[in-house]
């Protein structure tokens, strides 16, 4: 394998597809421990709300979401490199 | 106070004016795409928009949902509870991974390939037909029964927006019953008999099913690519405005969201606010297992679908992924959280909906908007209301599309014309599109009742069988054909295979006191009862969903027997992976 003749294009979507997996990892290994442990098997009289979700909904999936979409733009705009397609 | 059916208003002709304006919208940016790409490559232009997607096309049209998101999923909160919040979770990634894991790549592959379709990427990209053939059959298999369960879908909202005719649920038992009790028996005539064997359902159904058809078809072939991307951008619009309204409505209505969730739990069960969600019918809908399953299915099905490959390789250029990446983060926060939002809402103001949980996105559209001033409320919600039917007609081009393409180019210019003039592929195309409608329209006379469990199959079946090839395709050097094509029967056989044992398990539950049965049982073992119920449930091997045997199993045998075959040739290589050092040095695969 000659990586001096690499395309660029190879080069960059290669790393950014692991940057990606690596924050789909992140996001899933979170969002399925935290609502794992506890959204199941509670007692439902701890159940409290915040801004009207469910506590481990809005620990679990609401904030996680949120802050996937800030990663998810400071992805595009900061990490992502411009190529040329044609080339 | 729970608020009865009977004290919603009727929709009256609002939603039969809505979808008519949907319809002629859709009509006229077909006409509109055909004087865009006027002067094109035919193929290039009518199949790929001329790779031209901007930002907002791509980003609304590439992984956003069909009609079913709008239908189905509201119905799967309304019916188990915040646990679908988990269930959709994953959808905040998908559209990071949807573009950044293959986006980039799979664009300039199918620049370097001049590809038009998957089928024709994979087949230069590996060097050997069998790859796109094998590609091509498999994606016209899978597309097939996800756009015949949409032109069901669509007919059926058709047949619910005449006035009189109720809402508009997309359930799989509707109206069905008087062609199972052997009414055409009683009927004493031949041609009642024939009418009654041949078009069993509401004629209201056929009407529906016809200009759906029409329409679909119509404009798709007037305007190709483009109009399947316009009305899907058109109608992503209409649908995130609908939603935030909706929600805007609703959840005040309820009076807040924590007490909607109070109420919910009163009307039903505590288990409505917590894992593994809420069921009259002792089943467990989303244990952890399946949970952590569903981050696997929508991740992987978004990227490696064929509709959604296609697009991507539309991209006009890298700047468009990377703001797509942007607008579609926000845009599925608009739209998932507000929907959940809605029907848990819809839960405390709604009296049980029962099998018809389908309706809650209607019913709640008519509820809240009944005290609209000047008689506005009916068309607001018509127009709410006609935002899934725009979604399925849009689903329902873009698939007629994918599949006319892979049968004009992968199988009609690659095996039977090879020379085909302009003139003959704009013939073959025209052909091509109106038998899929004809096909679609016949295979919906008297539709299969599990259709719509039959298309999440075959959408992660598809998955399962296309995400390992599509990755050696874009990064690995050592892959090869043989291993392509092991890859995608491994995921594919897998997967149907697991699905198998989940019917034979069905079956033998169903007939328990049979011997085979009883033999079936013994070596399945007996229903876990978790995930949804039905007929087309799967076998869950360790509790979670088969895409995850089928991915494991695509993989292995890809890499596996990529590593076993002879390498592929360095000139081939070359060409996809090397920076050109002279225009000689580039072969055509």
């Amino acid at each position: 394998m000659s990586d001096s003749n690499e395309l660029p294009l190879l080069k960059s979507a290669r790393r950014e597809a692991v940057g990606a997996l690596l924050i789909w990892l992140l996001v899933t290994t979170y969002s399925v421990s935290y609502c794992c442990a506890y959204g199941y098997n509670r007692d439902p009289q701890t159940l409290t709300f915040i801004l009207g979700f469910p506590d481990w909904i809005f620990w679990g999936i609401v904030v996680p979401w949120g802050a996937s979409t800030v990663i998810s733009a400071v992805f595009a705009f900061c990490f992502m490199k411009d190529e040329d397609l044609d080339s | 106070m729970l608020i009865a059916v009977a004290e919603i208003p009727s929709p009256g002709y609002s939603v039969l004016a809505a979808l008519l304006i949907f319809i002629a919208a859709s009509v006229w940016l077909g006409a509109m795409a055909q004087k865009a790409m006027e002067k094109q490559d035919f193929m290039q232009g009518f199949f790929l928009g001329n790779r031209g997607l901007g930002a907002w096309t791509l980003a609304l049209t590439a992984t956003v949902q069909s009609g079913g998101t709008f239908m189905g999923f509201p119905s799967l909160v309304y019916s188990f509870g915040w646990i679908v919040a988990v269930w959709i979770g994953s959808y905040m990634v998908v559209p990071l991974t949807g573009f950044a894991i293959v986006g980039k790549r799979l664009a300039q592959l199918s620049r370097q390939t001049n590809a038009v379709t998957v089928p024709d990427l994979l087949r230069e990209r590996f060097g050997d037909s069998r790859v796109g053939l094998l590609a091509s059959l498999m994606i016209m298999f899978f597309l097939s029964f996800t756009m015949f369960a949409q032109f069901k879908a669509g007919a059926t909202i058709m047949k619910h927006a005449w006035p009189g005719s109720g809402i508009m649920a997309l359930s799989e038992d509707y109206d069905a019953a008087p062609a199972k009790d052997g009414a055409s028996k009683v009927d004493g005539t031949a041609t009642k008999s024939f009418l009654k064997t041949w078009f069993p359902l509401d004629p209201k159904y056929y009407m529906g099913l016809a200009i759906f058809s029409i329409t679909v078809v119509g404009y798709t072939l007037i305007g190709g690519f483009m109009a399947s991307v316009w009305t899907d951008l058109f109608q992503s619009v209409m649908m995130v405005i609908g939603v935030m309204l909706l929600v805007c409505l609703a959840v005040p209505m309820a009076g807040g969201m924590e007490q909607a969730s109070k109420a919910a739990i009163t009307a039903t069960s505590t288990d409505i606010a917590f894992g593994p969600g809420y069921s009259t019918a002792g089943r467990e809908f989303l244990t952890p297992g399946l949970a952590l399953s569903m981050f696997f299915v929508w991740v992987f099905a978004g990227f490696a679908s064929p509709a959604s490959m296609v697009r991507v390789m539309a991209a006009q250029n890298t700047e468009v992924m990377r703001k797509s990446i942007v607008l579609l983060s926000c845009y599925n926060c608009l739209i998932y959280i507000p929907l959940i939002m809605t029907c848990i809402a819809a839960r405390s103001l709604l009296e049980p909906l029962g099998k018809q949980s389908d309706e809650v996105i209607p019913r709640m559209a008519l509820l809240v908007t009944k005290d609209f001033p000047m008689q506005t409320g009916p068309f607001v919600s018509g127009l709410i209301m006609a935002a899934p039917f725009g979604a399925i007609m849009a689903s329902v081009s873009c698939f007629v599309l994918v599949i006319a393409s892979g049968l004009v180019e992968d199988i009609y210019a690659k095996f039977i014309n090879r020379n085909a003039t302009e003139a003959q592929l704009r013939r073959a195309t025209t052909i091509s599109m109106v038998a899929v409608g004809v096909i679609g329209v016949l295979a919906n006379l008297n539709p299969p009742e599990y259709l719509q469990a039959l298309v999440v199959l075959s959408g992660s079946a598809g998955a399962a069988t296309f995400i390992a090839p599509v990755m050696m395709a874009c990064y690995w050097r050592r892959a090869t054909a043989t291993g392509a094509l092991a890859g995608m029967l491994g995921g594919f056989m897998v997967y149907f295979g697991i699905y198998s044992c989940g019917w034979a398990q069905n079956w033998a539950t169903a007939n328990s006191g049979l011997d085979l049965a009883k033999q079936i049982l013994a070596i399945l073992g007996p229903d876990p009862k978790i995930g949804a119920s039905g007929l087309f449930r799967p076998y869950y091997i360790l509790g979670v969903d088969p895409i995850i045997w089928g991915l494991l199993a695509s993989v292995v045998g890809g890499v596996g027997v990529s590593l076993l075959s002879r390498p592929p040739s360095p000139e081939l290589v070359k060409r996809f992976f090397e920076i050109r050092t002279s225009p000689k040095a580039v072969g055509n695969g």
